[in-house]
């Protein structure tokens, strides 16, 4: 990787492994469907604003985004929710799929996105079953005043170029910064921040002793879509309603 | 495309003096007249093996149907015998509707195999009882199952044998009236010959209406293979092999078949030269026009292979994972490599040689390799697919190991094709294993003369 | 019936160069107003460019739309050439003659054609040449060749290169032939193209044994292009796109749009340049026989992907098939693709009479061809459109302005670059015609004498 340019922030794991395994836990039993994390998604990762026409045009930008269902037969009917992002899947139908390399698995068992890479063939999206990604239809646009609430630790992608959640790798490569190996809990994505309920617990799957290793130990826990064998990083935790 | 240097010299096309009808029908009719004492032999050795192979289905009876694995061994056979003998119909139909002028001679050969339709409408019934039940595994048959797979399955494969028998009865009329006629009337076959010639004495009516009749049927054949082909793997290899889903299965088994069907044909041709005396009819040049679609079908092989196995392995997906594990990777993985030589990687590296195809040793040993595999193949697809304990299950796991065969397994598949072979031995002395009148048509639609300096062949379009 | 058309060779010259030294009116106000649609084409892509995919219909989580379905749609047609060329010239079927040039050139242009429609598709297509070529200048990295989309520009490249090949190959003894009746600057770039071209018995020699050779090399190329476009769909995840009967389906299907294709370009040629003698009742009625064999094998491979499509009961596959087939707009498109592209055609097929009249053989290819339209988007949508576990993600897709003119723009695409080349060369091989004439023969059957064919060998 001779072409890397030279930055202050060395890349993760460059030359080394590391024993990082970055993974979720999020509690279905807490979640309320408040849209926290949505919010906190957009103002973190520069994501443009998702207006209405934007909706009626299917092209909401949303990296994380809450799903409603229904469980229960009627009268009994009780709406439950789930937040849904990019699984981080450590077999990700995503990557191999992509010609350019523009997505793949680096050492942290995070999937990344390398947005310079990215032609936009939008292959990745058709064969993500959790429909995580987004592309950009047209180039991105903030109202004049907002301009400046821009992260300067987020590029702000071009159309073209297909983005999803990176569980705010800005955030973890502050953290991690000189090969330090970060305490549990020290820093958070900001989905997890906001969280009202403290449904979400982020963390290193590979340490046994941290929050998010003994949460996804946990017996509610499930993965969604588990049967197509890509073996997400996120892992959900949900009690089964008997009485629903 | 054919250099004129190998060309045939004028008049080679004539079948060394033979130029009408009438001597065709002398020379075929005496050779198979005489029964010589080397096809006793023959007759007898396929007999005790059959017979070997009836007590090898008898000790398995013995064990009964409550474990389907089993009947693994017998139900590949019963696959090799659709996939091998009753293939061979499905060439001299297919020719026939190209108008292809070199198929003439081994037509009848191919034609005659489809006798084995009776032997493996014996076995269907077997076979079935060997099946699990439709509930809770895989079937073709939804949530409708109107006395499937059972009726359905009996009904498919006999319409397939009846119309094969039809097809064969019905081209060859004119030369079951030939042999009555030359037959003197001491043989012992007259009888049936004369029954089975039905009256037959080439009107132009008789002609008409055989003609469509054997178009008509050619085609009936040819859409019903297909459809069987999908029966037989549905309900005996991929309904019992947990989260299977492979579309593309029943059109590779029908391409797997018409390669063995090919192959089979040669080692008859080749039979039939060394040991009936047919050195006439099946010369160089029915034996290169055929090494063509044998060669066609061995890529084809691989192309249908390869368009289920790059979808399983690029889905990943855990039961094609385990799928892909079984089959090809894991217990299975020596006949299904063995299969994969002789069935693609020697046939294709011998036959993209010209001198190789335009032989008649080449194709004859490519055919036989061919054969082994799809017997091989067969075996591996059938005996793997009757060997999983539990076919409720959504993915396949564990994997189960490979299963081999006991003895009375062994003699199954033996007793099967000898059984084949045996009947068409037999029908051979009934029906003329040369079809005289389509030979005869042949000699009349080809002209040799000279053209620019060189002898080459005209032949009219028939209508 | 085969009757016996004698044309002289001054005869066969005259006719078929009709085009290429002279200039008819038609052709220059056909030329010019395909030419304005391809211009409107051109700058509905400019537009895309300078706007981006927003101008587009598509959305989440329909990313792939009328672009790809064009994408497979031409790249189907171009299955005809190699079809009727290749397969034809080694089964030495007499038929193909005329028909041969016109069914390569359209696949060459048609796979240019279809070879934009991914570049044009894509997010950044500045940029796709980092993908399209696997040397690594611009980026330390090489294409992952794990993906389907780098199989697909070798594949198609691959078949590109060999079909120009082929095309040229068999068009130098014509090139040699208008050298020869051109003057000025033309007879020089003939002259150049021909290269040197004399008829004498080595180069005849050496000219048949290269398109014998490309035959039978651009025939694994043309299984294996088709095959590795339906692998974009097969190896991948997505429900009713996990298929392994997709590649020989989509071999097939390709074929029988194409040689449709062909059929329709016979057709309107066969008016256009006045080529009465040379394209027959029969040609036409032998590859009607092809395409019923083709349709059928076609049906069967649609049947096999239905049935199994099922096979496994899955909920997301059978929300696939339940929007394909039965909720509108779809279930219409899927009725009218499949009454177009089967129902109506093949059972006219078989009446000999459908199968030697003009008329109804274009109308009926040409219906083969929207009916085939129609199949790829319905593989291509709805799986991606259906009512998958994600709520709020059932959405569905309509085709913008700019994709319908993009779409319509490529028929005239190809049909302007098809003009143009038979400004320039004649669509209908010389040699071949004239190699036909020495080989209608006669023969004497009992009483009849019977037309026939000289077979070299």
């Amino acid at each position: 990787m001779a072409t890397q340019t030279q930055t202050q922030v060395p890349a993760a794991g460059e030359g080394r492994p590391t024993n990082h395994k970055w993974g979720m836990v999020i509690d279905l039993d807490r979640c309320t469907g408040c849209q926290a994390c949505v919010i906190a998604c957009q103002s973190e990762n520069n994501l443009p604003i998702n207006d209405q026409e934007r909706f009626y045009q299917r092209r909401a930008n949303q990296w994380i985004r809450v799903e409603r269902y229904w469980e229960g037969e009627f009268p009994n009917v009780k709406a439950r929710f789930i937040p849904v992002m990019c699984q981080h899947c450590d077999n990700a139908p995503c990557e191999s799929v992509c010609p350019v390399y523009a997505t793949y698995h680096n050492q942290d068992g995070l999937n990344v996105q390398v947005y310079n890479r990215c032609v936009g063939t939008r292959y990745c999206a058709n064969n993500c079953p959790y429909h995580a990604r987004h592309f950009n239809y047209g180039e991105p646009v903030w109202p004049e005043d907002l301009r400046n609430q821009l992260n300067p630790d987020v590029t702000v992608r071009s159309r073209g170029v297909m983005e999803k959640c990176s569980m705010c790798v800005q955030r973890i490569r502050r953290a991690t910064i000189g090969r330090r190996d970060p305490e549990d809990g020290a820093f958070d994505p900001a989905c997890v921040q906001a969280c009202p309920t403290g449904a979400m617990t982020f963390g290193d799957l590979n340490k046994s002793d941290s929050n998010v290793s003994k949460k996804a130990h946990d017996e509610r826990r499930f993965r969604v879509l588990e049967g197509l064998g890509t073996n997400p990083s996120v892992i959900y935790l949900k009690q089964v309603d008997t009485h629903a | 495309m054919h250099n004129g240097e190998h060309g045939h010299s004028a008049g080679e096309y004539a079948l060394e003096g033979l130029a009408t009808h009438a001597d065709v029908a002398k020379d075929v009719l005496s050779r198979y007249q005489e029964v010589t004492p080397r096809y006793r032999a023959w007759l007898m050795a396929l007999g005790v093996l059959f017979i070997l192979g009836i007590v090898g289905f008898i000790l398995r009876l013995m064990d009964g149907f409550e474990d389907g694995s089993n009947w693994g061994y017998f139900v590949a056979t019963l696959s090799f015998i659709l996939s091998t003998f009753m293939a061979m119909p499905i060439i001299s139909a297919g020719l026939r509707l190209t108008k292809a002028n070199w198929r003439r001679p081994f037509t009848r050969v191919v034609e005659n195999m489809a006798i084995t339709g009776v032997l493996m409408t014996l076995m269907v019934p077997v076979a079935l009882a060997a099946l699990p039940p439709l509930e809770g595994r895989l079937n073709i048959w939804f949530d409708f199952p109107l006395g499937a797979p059972g009726v359905w399955d009996f009904i498919a494969y006999g319409t397939l044998a009846l119309t094969g028998l039809a097809l064969l009865w019905t081209l060859a009329l004119p030369d079951l009236a030939a042999a009555r006629d030359h037959l003197p009337a001491s043989s012992a076959r007259l009888g049936i010959v004369r029954w089975l010639a039905a009256g037959w004495e080439g009107s132009l009516r008789q002609w008409r209406v055989q003609r469509q009749a054997a178009l008509v049927l050619g085609a009936v054949y040819l859409l019903t293979y297909p459809l069987v082909q999908t029966l037989m793997v549905a309900d005996f290899h991929l309904g019992l092999l947990p989260g299977s889903k492979d579309a593309i299965f029943p059109a590779t088994q029908v391409v797997y078949a018409l390669q063995s069907g090919i192959g089979l044909t040669m080692m008859t041709m080749f039979a039939m030269r060394r040991m009936g005396g047919y050195t006439q009819y099946f010369t160089v040049e029915q034996f290169w026009a055929l090494a063509k679609p044998m060669l066609a079908l061995a890529m084809l092989w691989f192309y249908f292979w390869w368009a289920s196995f790059i979808s399983f392995w690029y889905g990943r997906e855990p039961r094609d994972v385990a799928t892909l594990q079984y089959l090809f990777l894991g217990p299975w993985m020596i006949p299904f490599f063995t299969s994969f030589i002789l069935n693609f990687l020697g046939p294709l590296i011998a036959l993209i040689w010209n001198p190789v195809r335009r032989s008649i040793w080449g194709p004859t040993i490519v055919g036989t390799s061919i054969v082994l595999g799809a017997l091989i193949n067969q075996t591996r697809l059938m005996v793997s697919a009757f060997a999983v304990p539990d076919h409720s299950q959504h993915v396949l796991n564990p994997i189960p190991p490979a299963q081999w065969p006991g003895v009375p397994d062994l003699l199954i598949v033996v007793g099967g094709i000898s059984g084949c072979v045996l009947l068409f031995m037999l029908v051979s002395k009934i029906i003329p294993p040369v079809s005289i009148f389509e030979v005869a048509e042949g000699l009349r639609l080809v002209k040799v003369r000279r053209f620019l300096g060189r002898t080459v062949r005209v032949i009219a379009k028939s209508h | 019936m085969y009757y016996r058309r004698t044309l002289t060779e001054a005869q066969i010259n005259r006719e078929l160069l009709g085009t290429v030294l002279s200039t008819p009116l038609w052709w220059v106000v056909l030329t010019g107003l395909l030419g304005i649609v391809v211009a409107g084409m051109l700058s509905a892509i400019g537009f895309m460019f300078n706007q981006g995919l927003k101008v587009t219909g598509l959305g989440e989580p329909v990313f792939w739309g009328f672009f790809i379905t064009n994408f497979i749609f031409w790249v189907g047609i171009s299955h005809a050439g190699v079809m009727i060329s290749a397969i034809l010239r080694l089964s030495q079927a007499e038929w193909r003659r005329p028909m041969v040039r016109a069914a390569e050139t359209m696949t060459v242009f048609s796979l240019m054609c279809s070879l934009l429609m991914p570049l044009i598709h894509a997010g950044r297509p500045w940029r796709i040449f980092y993908w399209v070529f696997p040397y690594d200048w611009a980026r330390g990295i090489w294409p992952d060749v794990r993906s389907p989309l780098v199989w697909d520009p070798t594949a198609i490249i691959t078949y590109l290169t060999s079909s120009s090949l082929f095309v040229y190959t068999a068009l130098i003894p014509d090139l040699a032939v208008i050298r020869d009746r051109s003057t000025g600057w033309r007879r020089t770039v003939y002259g150049i193209l021909a290269l040197g071209w004399h008829g004498n018995p080595r180069q005849w020699k050496l000219q048949g044994l290269a398109g014998i050779l490309l035959s039978a090399l651009i025939l694994p190329v043309f299984v294996s292009v088709h095959s590795i476009v339906s692998w974009d769909f097969s190896v991948s995840l997505v429900p009713a796109w996990h298929v392994t009967v997709f590649a020989p389906y989509f071999v097939i299907g390709a074929v029988h749009s194409g040689v449709s294709a062909v059929v329709t370009l016979m057709i309107i040629m066969r008016k256009l340049y006045k080529l009465e003698n040379y394209i027959w009742e029969e040609h036409i009625d032998a590859v009607a026989r092809l395409l019923i064999v083709v349709a059928n094998t076609w049906l069967f491979f649609f049947w096999l992907d239905l049935v199994w499509a099922l096979w496994l009961k899955e909920e997301q596959e059978m929300a696939v098939w339940q929007l394909r087939m039965f909720e509108a707009p779809w279930s219409w498109l899927f009725f009218l693709f499949f009454t177009l592209g089967y129902a109506i055609p093949v059972p006219l097929w078989m009446f000999r009479k459908v199968r030697r009249s003009f008329t109804w053989m274009l109308w009926t290819s040409l219906i083969v061809n929207f009916g085939m339209f129609l199949e790829r988007l319905l593989i291509i949508v709805p799986s991606l459109a259906k009512r998958g576990p994600w709520v709020f993600d059932w959405a569905s897709y309509r085709p913008s302005p700019v994709e319908i003119t993009v779409i319509g723009g490529s028929v005239a695409l190809v049909s302007f670059l098809l003009l143009l080349f038979s400004k320039f060369f004649p669509l209908i091989p010389l040699w071949e015609e004239k190699e036909g004439q020495l080989f209608i023969d006669e023969i004497k059957v009992g009483a009849r004498v019977v037309p026939a064919i000289v077979k070299e060998h």
